[in-house]
């Protein structure tokens, strides 16, 4: 596989990519809550819901189901936009403006590097869709639910919120808040590259990543030109996503990566870029 | 490698269908509508008796026409200890109207407002053999590490001679309500039902979903 792009030149994206990360943070987490305050929310919890309109629940009719799409509908157009960008672009939400993933990696950037732990012996896509499968399944057979007892978009903000507010507070002072905390903590903050929570529990990081591996043929990816590696490792050393395997020649996980571009600027022969792939 | 990826899918399966079917029984979530004539909220909120704290998030539209301050209160016996939480937004940059929530009451509330509430609660402990509720005066006694308190020294005895049978029923039961009455009428606008049941009738307990 070859880039049809390489330039010597950084992009914007690669140089200024956790400033964008920190808008993202401004925009939509508190003190600010930017983006909720037009359609009358605080949080992720209600309009701008992103999780929870496409899980069918057993037991609800067709009509409750589209419901759900009218209540949550700026959430709808959000994982809509989310996905289409993907599609063409890869997945810049994921590494450019998600504040919950977001907010994750800057915590983990910020905390000592011998608290960090390694995940990159779990295989990625297999975890991520064998929880994404009991996302879809254990509520259309009534037997549970993951949408808001763990849910990522409802702990991070409120990790935010609890230092401005008692409603926010409350949310850590029940089991599941809790527990959320933790998922987010040991996952997320505690995480080396500080993306495991992404990697592995997020289920709107793995529709995006099926739309990733979707758009392969046209759209844009981080690619490697093979006739430039020479194996060193170094990308993968930083992948926040573990998705580098170095075998003779590096080689992306298109499931599992996003565009963050650290490795494109650790690359030491410049062989990683962002470009359509050539077959 | 093969191996290795079907490994972690199974065990991925195993963990989310553990956390997806494991109630926790100290929160739930209601929603509702409140209306001039009597709003109610669509599905009562479970919560399973024994815990020593409880959180309900009780979020609810305004349906026009109403409009008015309404006074929130948690009613049921035994009386219980508990605190509302108004959620909203921390900088308000004024591009909504947003009800105000002071001691206990919104005021202010438009139509098509959304509120959501957090309620946090603590039951008092519960005389297991008789069902009273704590007063001072109460005598205590350890079983298993666990405290009970007895309104007697004939409840303690009996509680001594079979513990197995009364361990479980130490906490509040039954139904309280979160209800919402508009200061002006005094008339109800929302009533959100609050259901402690012990853990063998937890079926449909934990979070509700919507």
């Amino acid at each position: 596989m070859q880039a049809n792009t390489t330039t010597n030149k950084k992009s914007f994206f690669v140089t200024h990519r956790y400033w964008i990360v920190i808008l993202g943070i401004l925009l939509f987490l508190p003190p600010l809550s930017f983006l909720f305050q037009f359609s009358q929310d605080s949080n992720f919890c209600g309009t701008w819901c992103p999780r929870m309109f496409f899980v069918w629940r057993k037991g609800i009719s067709g009509s409750e189901f589209l419901t759900g799409f009218i209540r949550s509908y700026l959430g709808v157009a959000l994982v809509l936009g989310i996905v289409a960008s993907t599609l063409f672009l890869g997945r810049y939400w994921c590494s450019h403006l998600c504040p919950v993933g977001g907010t994750m990696e800057v915590g983990s950037r910020i905390l000592p590097r011998f608290l960090k732990i390694n995940f990159s012996a779990i295989p990625a896509p297999s975890f991520r869709y064998g929880y994404l499968a009991v996302f879809f399944v254990a509520p259309a057979l009534g037997i549970g639910n993951l949408c808001c007892n763990y849910c990522n978009f409802a702990t991070i903000p409120r990790l935010f919120g609890a230092g401005f507010s008692q409603a926010d507070m409350a949310y850590f002072l029940r089991t599941a808040g809790l527990i959320n905390l933790g998922l987010v903590a040991v996952l997320g903050f505690l995480a080396k590259g500080g993306r495991a929570y992404c990697n592995l529990l997020c289920p709107i990081g793995a529709l995006d990543a099926v739309s990733n591996r979707i758009g392969l043929k046209f759209g844009r990816r981080v690619v490697i030109d093979e006739s430039k590696c020479n194996g060193c490792n170094a990308c993968a050393k930083v992948c926040p996503t573990w998705s580098i395997d170095v075998k003779e020649k590096a080689e992306i996980d298109q499931l599992s990566c996003m565009p963050c571009r650290i490795c494109e600027s650790k690359c030491p022969k410049e062989a990683i870029s962002y470009g359509k792939i050539k077959a | 490698m093969k191996i290795k990826n079907i490994i972690f899918f199974v065990l991925a399966i195993g963990i989310s269908f553990l956390g997806a079917t494991w109630r926790w029984g100290d929160s739930a979530h209601s929603i509702g509508l409140v209306k001039a004539n009597g709003g109610e909220a669509k599905h009562p909120s479970f919560l399973e008796s024994g815990k020593d704290s409880y959180t309900l998030i009780a979020t609810a539209r305004v349906i026009p026409p109403y409009r008015g301050d309404a006074r929130v209160k948690l009613e049921g016996e035994p009386e219980m200890d508990y605190k509302l939480y108004a959620s909203g937004p921390i900088v308000n940059l004024g591009v909504h109207h947003w009800p105000v929530f002071k001691d206990d009451t919104f005021y202010d509330l438009n139509p098509r407002d959304r509120i959501a509430l957090w309620v946090v609660m603590k039951p008092p402990a519960i005389d297991p053999v008789c069902g009273m509720a704590y007063q001072s005066g109460f005598s205590k006694y350890t079983y298993k590490g666990k405290d009970y308190f007895f309104c007697s020294e004939g409840c303690m005895n009996s509680f001594r001679t079979a513990p197995e049978k009364y361990k479980d029923l130490d906490g509040v039961r039954g139904k309280y309500t979160l209800a919402f009455y508009d200061t002006k009428t005094e008339k109800s606008v929302l009533r959100v039902p609050v259901i402690f049941k012990g853990k063998g009738d937890m079926k449909d307990a934990g979070e509700h979903h919507h």
